[in-house]
């Protein structure tokens, strides 16, 4: 028997209990996984789509809401007159509800700009011409709208025809319907109005060199800011109110779990005050008796942090397969935060220990012989 | 009863294992004074009984004996070292006393083995020794085939064996026992009482036995008599009413 065997018989001393407790520091754990690996999912999900359009800096107005605020177009000439640009494309992108979706990426694009490139068709054909009023719908897009080639859509108060299915190489791309800019610029009574300009700087420049390209159209143009590509949106008010919502109902999920473990490792220590005060009367240490308490209830955190990291990641599987964010869902369930989240578990559960702990340590053996 | 002083006479200057001098113990903010001025010696060796009434401040004895407790007032030395100022009374208790309890409180979740193994994790014994030498253990006390049987499954008497087996884990030089057999039939206490003194001879012990049973108290080499938190010096000739 080792002094481990002695930790977990006192888990098992009651199962029920303990386990109620698991179920209680999974749930917050779980929550924990969910809230920051979606929001986390959120930022990645944009700069993988930026990479896939081959986007080196972004150049937006991201303000308190999800999509950036827009600017005049002639912006994008002072940025690609800059020696270090290579190419820029004008883009008018939105978040809104398309027909049954609550919430959908439109991306208006600039007719012939390289942010047309990276879209293959996988069925139909793109536009033909600037004004023609036809969309192509990322795959994932064409799934959540149920639509095919042919297909009539409403956007805004008019109607359009889905001309061609395209993989965008990224869930954001894959999540969007993507159009001719003017015909959106007129569509949404924005024209002269771009938010969002995709710059390739010269091939060659170093990581360096690029951040001073931002530095340079920062100083060139007051509307907007220039950023790397997938910084822009971890940037945004919006996003930054969405991952602080995100830890703080975290947060409380924690607290309530850490009450959870006081309040079981509390009852514990009352429970099995004689059994403590034996302890210290057949010679163990208080130290010893710490530990033991302290063990116990990192272990709770443990036990409890792997349980809420599959219950977190089953959680974002179903929510991924809900048709209001199916497809649009890219979490980042990554190994590093289930390690952050099992961290965060034990981290409470020593915390939650500390008070038991030192309340054990208070016992008078001489208590044993009572009784 | 005799021979106990002559146990005492024997013991030289600075070979009595306890010394106690004006020892009291209150309670409750002095409202309760369960040891009103306790003076006595304890030899090497010497099986002493403690008897009195109940509530007389035996068991309170035996907690300042055993350092579970410290005393209100006066002098307790332990070889000579002053015990409630020991640095450490936790390895005190662990390397040099053996408890055995009136209700054994053994630890319902722990086999027998592993209740005996349990005061060995402060000595340095590593994990296996640790089973061996329980299992040793309970084969002395005559439970060789009891090692996996958590205390429920256990005879009263059986259990007392184990606390006993407990008891002995570090090889105490002391061992002191709280109405041992308090809580067993007459035939398992004659059994049990047999028992822990055949292991206290065999093992050189010094045993301090709180009793308020006379025909326990009269295997001792020397009684101690108290009455309402102090010692009388001789005991009665009647049974004591507990």
């Amino acid at each position: 028997m080792t002094f481990f065997t002695v930790i977990l018989r006192g888990l098992q001393r009651r199962p029920v209990r303990t386990g109620l407790t698991l179920v209680g520091i999974s749930i917050g754990i779980a929550a924990v996984v969910a809230l920051v690996g979606i929001s986390r999912g959120f930022e990645q999900s944009w700069a993988s789509g930026m990479k896939a359009r081959g986007t080196d800096v972004v150049v937006s107005n991201m303000g308190s809401a999800l999509a950036p605020k827009p600017f005049r177009a002639t912006v994008r000439d002072t940025i690609a007159r800059m020696p270090q640009v290579a190419a820029t494309c004008a883009i008018f992108v939105d978040l809104t509800g398309v027909e049954d979706s609550s919430m959908m990426v439109v991306s208006a694009r600039e007719w012939g700009g390289f942010s047309w490139q990276n879209l293959k068709l996988v069925a139909g054909r793109m536009p033909r011409d600037a004004m023609e009023p036809a969309v192509v719908l990322g795959q994932n897009a064409a799934e959540v709208l149920k639509k095919k080639v042919g297909d009539p859509i409403q956007l805004e108060a008019a109607e359009l025809t889905v001309v061609g299915i395209v993989d965008g190489g990224a869930l954001v791309e894959n999540g969007s319907v993507i159009l001719s800019l003017p015909f959106y610029q007129k569509l949404s009574g924005n024209e002269g109005k771009i938010n969002i300009i995709d710059v390739r700087a010269t091939p060659g420049l170093s990581a360096d060199e690029v951040k001073q390209l931002c530095v340079s159209i920062n100083h060139a143009i007051p509307e907007a800011r220039a950023m790397l590509a997938g910084e822009h949106v971890g940037n945004s008010e919006a996003y930054r109110f969405i991952r602080a919502m995100s830890w703080g109902t975290s947060l409380l999920a924690v607290i309530v779990g850490v009450l959870g473990v006081m309040n079981t490792m509390l009852m514990t220590v009352f429970e099995r005050k004689q059994e403590i005060c034996i302890l210290l009367a057949i010679g163990w240490q208080r130290g010893r008796v710490i530990r033991m308490v302290l063990w116990e209830s990192a272990l709770l955190g443990l036990f409890g942090g792997i349980g809420g990291v599959f219950i977190g990641v089953a959680g974002v599987k179903v929510l991924e397969t809900l048709p209001a964010i199916h497809g649009l869902l890219e979490p980042d369930l990554s190994l590093r935060l289930m390690v952050m989240a099992v961290a965060i578990a034990v981290i409470v559960g020593v915390i939650s220990g500390l008070y038991p702990a030192w309340r054990s340590s208070r016992l008078t053996p001489g208590l044993a012989m009572q009784g | 009863m005799k021979q106990s002083l002559t146990a005492e006479a024997a013991a030289g200057p600075g070979s009595y294992v306890f010394e106690a001098t004006g020892l009291k113990k209150d309670f409750d903010g002095g409202r309760v004074r369960a040891l009103r001025g306790v003076d006595f010696r304890i030899a090497q060796g010497e099986f002493v009984a403690i008897i009195g009434p109940s509530g007389c401040g035996k068991t309170t004895l035996l907690q300042m004996l055993g350092a579970l407790d410290l005393p209100s007032s006066g002098s307790l030395l332990y070889r000579g070292q002053s015990l409630p100022g020991l640095p450490d009374p936790a390895a005190y208790r662990a390397r040099e006393i053996g408890i055995i309890f009136q209700a054994f409180h053994l630890l319902p979740t722990f086999t027998a083995l592993e209740n005996v193994q349990l005061p060995m994790f402060e000595s340095p014994r590593p994990a296996s020794g640790r089973r061996e030498h329980a299992a040793g253990l309970l084969r002395a006390v005559g439970l060789e085939q009891r090692l996996d049987h958590f205390p429920a499954m256990l005879s009263g008497g059986e259990r007392q064996r184990v606390a006993i087996a407990r008891s002995l884990a570090n090889a105490p030089s002391i061992l002191l026992a709280d109405e041992p057999t308090g809580n067993l039939d007459r035939e398992n206490a004659h059994h049990i009482l047999d028992l822990i003194i055949r292991l206290r001879r065999e093992r050189n012990m010094t045993l301090v036995l709180v009793t308020h049973d006379l025909t326990i108290a009269s295997q001792a080499s020397r009684t101690i008599q108290m009455v309402d938190g102090q010692i009388v010096a001789e005991p009665p000739a009647t049974p004591i009413p507990s």
